[in-house]
């Protein structure tokens, strides 16, 4: 909402600079975004009135024209011929700059001396539709010689508003100027009309009928003829550009100048293209259609509340009007709409048709109902004095549930309880008086009837809100006034009185924490990726069909393709954060991404299923930039090992890989983790043909996680193993097996075997070459056997070590051999 | 007699300021001092010097005998330093070379910024709390006081999966999850941190971004104690220099609201570029919980009251970074975020 500043002060007393005006009204929640100043027109440039006007002599496309500038007559060369004795005229004296710069100097043209400038519109900077091409006319009354800008509203400052939802009762300048008040305690002076009815009475011409009272609450209209359209006075054209608003002509104009001036929307209708004259506030018929005043035309349904004449919809209520009743040169007779609809449905067909006008921004916030017939008086005011015209007797006021002047109780104890501080009565009552609020005194119960009671009752208010603060509708609305005029920056400052609380986070955040601090120093990077993917991505994941990650929840209304549906793992994320990277010569990148995935849960009705993942995605060498040691690509191992580090640090020690063929992963190098018996996630080498796909030059490999089987299994409680009393036994032994057999099942059946006394197994080596027959390796393991409560003596060793040689013999074909 | 003394503590003299390794050295000791070692046979001929002067003898040569051994001493240890020195000089290392570089991550600097915020209200007693991303429009909207159609849908515009299901536009409907699940117990006291949707993408807006929403809910808690919390917190995360300024605003669910500003971080209020000359930045929406939400919530207003405020975490990170596009933030540009501090 822009607000011309001395427009604004036409209605209330201003006693700031437009500058300390917007810093009080932004402080009291009206903010204003930006006051806009313009160059002010120089003061040499006055109003001249022209005496003469003679051909020159020496050319025939130049005119002499003689103007009064005041003090003196002057003889000035001009080329344009809109002109004509009598007029009052633009006038650059010399010495002038315009506003584009040019600074007027005397000057001879074709022989004449020329003193000064006479200007178009656009000289001056002003963007008016009219006097395009010719000297601007003035329509105003003053002496000549007067400065311009003491007669044209031109250049003044202007306040763009930035209103919040609630206060449409600013979205006209009265509205301001009430507000403005609050602050100064100044008088509001109401903008004046004065209407002389004349001929037939308005019932005889029309017929207004509201068929849905809850959508039109009020609809008020006035009949107007033998008006003449043309374009508006300047100074209401200046006003209304100052507005940011377009002058058309007189008519149109008007009904903006009383919205801008009183928030009230209004329109005009072609009488006579009215069919009988009528007026129905109605539902649209399925299947009926307008085109409306943009040229567009228009279906309409049940939804939509339409202005219609006895047959047809004319125009769509509170948006936009009709094209056929448009009022246009050979209008004769008008039809003057000023109406209240509800603003959900102004809102909703607003937004249906993609129209948001000036009137429906005002509708969907509310339009103060009283202010309909003000509304109406000043705008048939105004248009007789622009246009001329007759106003045919009498106004049709269709009003079904007149407004009731809503009464709220207010208690200053309450005051002081929100805003925790003693405001005080006599300021309460200040501020409300100064909203324009009538402040009543309800029996005061604890100061009158007992002296024995506290005084902590305080004193109680029943309030009457004026009707254009209809945002104003509880006791906290009023509280909440009192504080903004009262300013924020008067509030003290305290902080909470209570009992203690445990702020400290949840076991499960506290999992995740640590969990983050692991792959930190384990050398990942966090990531964070948008929550949405391209469903693109899971064709390309190659999952299959049956995969619960295919059936990703889609958005109705998704920004892109791109980001239409939400993520149900997190690998696409991080390999789209890894082919940026690769594609910026990042090559060596260790990444992880702790976040949701959203699985749908059966039914739509139902909000989905959020997983917290971890992904993690490593590729590059390690380690690096070592100018001792030579770096090795980041292989598999290398994160299965991050993953064995994260697990034991959260306290997680009954977990297992199984080798398995999955999605996204290297047929034979992926594998499943369980812990506790439970699916965990899986790690692997991405797949070669997914590698191939976003082609990766690198190896890649990706491990994603379920967080919620780690926070069942995890724990961070501290534990303490007692030091041991007697000595260990260590044996290194190594078994010569096929290639086939998975050193994690050797490791288990060793642990097996070793039962209580084998306190540690570490595989120390792989070995392949020779001594070793083809399609076999050797395993070598460091043994630990210790016995809590005696030194062990090396035969038992020996005979759990023959056992596992059997057992291995057995099982695997293994060969212990000799080291 | 004494001129042989003198000889010899010449000789002895000579041969250890000659000598040059501490082989040579024990050679020296065992010529002089050992048990055939012409000190030592010097001591032995005591009986053929006379009776009279063999005190005074007997004096000499233990005095010489101690100073020969102080010097063989003494010059041991001078050579046993040499030889050390000699053998230390091999094993001399540039130690101006680079260490052995250790490959640490980084935390996402919106997760350091989101745990310093919780770790601050964590410190004052505040929970944290948390909800779903995708949500019913009854929590994101209708619970906070924004039936269907209400104007201030528009200052938040929606994903929506169906009519009554998106993406939730703020982290407030924890607010209401929150409070009815507790409800009536006293206080309710916590913080939701969060991720929030909007269908916006620009420098400034990003379609997905992070909240955390704040929420105080016992007997007697005022709009007072809203500004004392949030100048707290202010100091806390932007310097104890920190002033707040609260700006009276409009959310459905919260009366009185408040816009609140903190002094700029860059100019300390003298006013700059980024705080557009104004010397306010602004970093968070609050306000006292509306009578209706608390309502809705399971909780009586005439007993009870409370603040709710929430804040842009993404705000806060690109004000302590200086990052001027929020959409960084999502790119993980792996050089950006090795940077960060």
């Amino acid at each position: 909402m822009k607000v011309p500043f001395n427009w604004l002060r036409e209605y209330v007393e201003i006693p700031y600079s437009p500058e300390e005006l917007a810093e009080r009204l932004t402080m009291s929640g009206i903010e204003v975004g930006a006051v806009n100043r313009f160059a002010p027109l120089d003061d040499n440039i006055v109003a001249a009135k022209i005496e003469n006007v003679s051909l020159h002599p020496g050319s025939e496309k130049l005119q002499i024209v003689e103007v009064n500038a005041g003090s003196r007559l002057l003889k000035i060369v001009c080329g344009a011929w809109n002109i004509k004795k009598g007029d009052l005229v633009p006038f650059a004296l010399p010495g002038a700059v315009l506003p584009g710069g040019q600074e007027i100097q005397a000057a001879e043209v074709k022989g004449i001396l020329s003193p000064g400038m006479l200007c178009s519109a656009g000289e001056l900077g002003l963007d008016l539709v009219q006097n395009e091409d010719g000297i601007l006319v003035i329509d105003e009354v003053c002496k000549p010689g007067t400065r311009l800008t003491d007669i044209l509203f031109i250049n003044e400052p202007v306040l763009e508003l930035e209103l919040t939802p609630n206060r449409s009762d600013c979205l006209g300048l009265l509205g301001v100027a009430y507000e403005v008040a609050a602050h100064t305690g100044g008088r509001i002076i109401l903008p004046s009309f004065e209407v002389e009815e004349k001929g037939r009475d308005i019932h005889e011409l029309t017929e207004v009928s509201i068929l849905e009272p809850d959508l039109c609450y009020r609809y008020t209209a006035r009949v107007m003829e033998g008006f003449r359209i043309a374009p508006s006075p300047l100074n209401m054209q200046l006003r209304l550009l100052s507005a940011g608003v377009r002058s058309i002509y007189n008519l149109v104009d008007v009904t903006n100048y009383v919205m801008w001036e009183t928030g009230f929307p209004m329109h005009a209708f072609d009488y006579d293209k009215l069919e009988k004259g009528k007026i129905r506030v109605r539902r649209a018929q399925p299947g009926e259609k307008i085109v409306t005043l943009d040229g567009l035309s228009r279906n309409l349904d049940s939804e939509i509340l339409v202005i219609a004449d006895d047959r047809v919809p004319v125009g769509l209520a509170g948006v936009m009007g009709g094209e056929y009743t448009e009022i246009t040169g050979e209008t004769t007779r008008l039809l003057l709409e000023a109406a209240c609809f509800n603003p959900m449905n102004i809102r909703m067909t607003a937004r249906r048709m993609n129209l948001p006008s000036e009137a429906s921004q005002r509708y969907e916030k509310g339009v103060d109902p009283e202010g309909a017939v003000f509304a109406q008086n000043r705008a048939v005011h105004l248009i007789q004095q622009t246009a001329g015209g007759e106003i045919c007797r009498g106004m049709i006021d269709n009003y079904p549930k007149p407004y009731l002047v809503p009464r709220i109780t207010l208690r200053s104890k309450k005051v002081d309880e929100v805003l925790g501080f003693s405001v005080g009565e006599g300021e309460i009552e200040g501020i409300l008086d100064r909203l324009h609020l009538k402040v009543q005194p309800v029996s005061d119960i604890a100061t009158s009837s007992s002296c024995c009671r506290e005084k902590s009752q305080g004193a109680v208010y029943s309030i009457e809100v004026p009707s254009f603060r209809g945002d104003i509708k509880e006791e906290i609305d009023l509280i909440e006034e009192i504080a903004r005029i009262k300013g924020f920056d008067n509030i003290p400052v305290t902080l909470p009185v209570g009992v203690i609380t445990a702020g400290r986070p949840s076991e499960e955040r506290r999992v995740m924490d640590r969990a983050k601090d692991i792959l930190v120093s384990c050398g990942l990077q966090e990531i964070i990726t948008l929550s949405f993917m391209s469903p693109r991505f899971l064709d390309e994941l190659n999952l299959p069909s049956e995969d619960l990650r295919r059936s990703a929840i889609k958005l109705q209304n998704p920004l892109s393709e791109e980001q239409s549906v939400l993520r149900t793992t997190l690998i696409p994320g991080a390999l789209q954060v890894m082919q940026y990277n690769f594609n910026r010569q990042t090559e060596h990148q260790l990444l992880f991404e702790i976040g949701k995935v959203f699985l749908p849960d059966g039914e739509n009705e139902k909000l989905p299923l959020e997983k917290v993942m971890a992904c993690l995605a490593l590729s590059g060498s390690t380690p690096q930039n070592d100018w001792q040691k030579p770096s090795s690509p980041i292989d598999y191992y290398y994160l299965k090992g991050i993953l064995e580090t994260l697990l034991n640090s959260l306290g997680i020690d009954n977990y297992r890989w199984i080798p398995e063929q999955l999605p996204l992963l290297h047929p034979v190098r992926g594998a499943k983790l369980i812990v506790d018996g439970k699916e965990a996630g899986f790690l692997g080498a991405i797949h070669p043909a997914l590698q191939e796909k976003l082609q990766f030059r690198q190896d890649v490999y990706l491990a994603e996680l379920d967080l919620r089987v780690f926070f069942g299994s995890a724990s961070l409680l501290p534990s303490f193993m007692p030091l041991p009393r007697f000595p260990s036994v260590f044996r290194d032994v190594a078994f010569t097996v096929s290639e086939e057999v998975s050193a994690g099942d050797i490791m288990q059946d060793i642990r097996e075997c070793g039962g209580p006394l084998l306190e540690d197994i570490k595989l120390f080596d792989v070995y392949k070459g020779k001594q070793i027959p083809e399609g076999s390796l050797s395993l070598a393991f460091a043994l630990t056997f210790r016995h809590s409560e005696r030194t062990l003596k090396d035969e038992e060793i020996d005979k759990i070590q023959d056992a596992m040689e059997t057992i291995l013999h057995q099982k695997y074909k293994a060969v212990l051999r000799k080291l | 007699m004494h001129e042989n003394i003198e000889k010899l503590q010449i000789k002895f003299r000579e041969a250890i300021e000659n000598t040059g390794d501490l082989s040579q050295l024990e050679n020296i000791r065992i010529q002089y001092l050992g048990k055939k070692g012409e000190i030592t046979l010097l001591m032995r001929s005591m009986n053929q010097v006379p009776v009279d002067q063999r005190p005074i003898f007997g004096k000499r040569v233990n005095e010489l005998k101690k100073l020969a051994e102080e010097m063989l001493e003494h010059k041991k240890s001078q050579l046993h330093s040499v030889h050390s020195e000699k053998r230390w000089e091999k094993e001399r290392l540039d130690v101006t070379l680079p260490g052995r570089p250790f490959e640490i991550g980084k935390k996402h600097p919106l997760t350091m910024v989101l745990e310093e915020i919780e770790e601050i209200f964590t410190c004052m007693g505040f929970k944290i709390a948390e909800g779903p991303d995708v949500e019913l429009d009854y929590y994101n909207f209708e619970a906070l006081n924004m039936p269907k159609e209400h104007p201030a849908r528009d200052m938040q515009d929606s994903f929506y999966i169906n009519p009554e299901i998106l993406l939730r536009t703020h982290t407030s409907p924890v607010q209401i999850r929150t409070m009815q699940a507790q409800a009536p117990e006293l206080p309710v006291r916590i913080i939701a941190p969060g991720k929030a949707y909007r269908r916006d993408d620009d420098v400034t807006h990003s379609p997905m971004f992070h909240q955390v929403e704040g929420l105080v809910v016992d007997k007697g808690i005022s709009l007072a104690d809203l500004k004392g919390t949030l100048l707290l917190f202010a100091q806390e995360m932007f310097g104890k220099e920190r002033e707040i300024r609260l700006r009276p605003s409009f959310f459905p669910f919260t009366e009185p609201s408040a816009e609140v500003d903190i002094s700029c971080i860059i100019c300390d209020g003298k006013g700059c570029r980024i705080c557009g000359e104004t010397g306010w930045l602004e970093i968070l929406g609050s306000g006292m919980v509306h009578p209706k939400v608390l309502e809705i919530s399971g909780y009586n207003p005439e007993e009870v009251t409370g603040y709710a405020f929430g804040m842009g975490v993404e705000r806060i990170a690109m004000l302590k970074y200086g990052i001027d596009d929020i959409r960084l933030f999502y790119i993980n540009d792996l050089r950006m975020l090795r940077n960060v501090k």
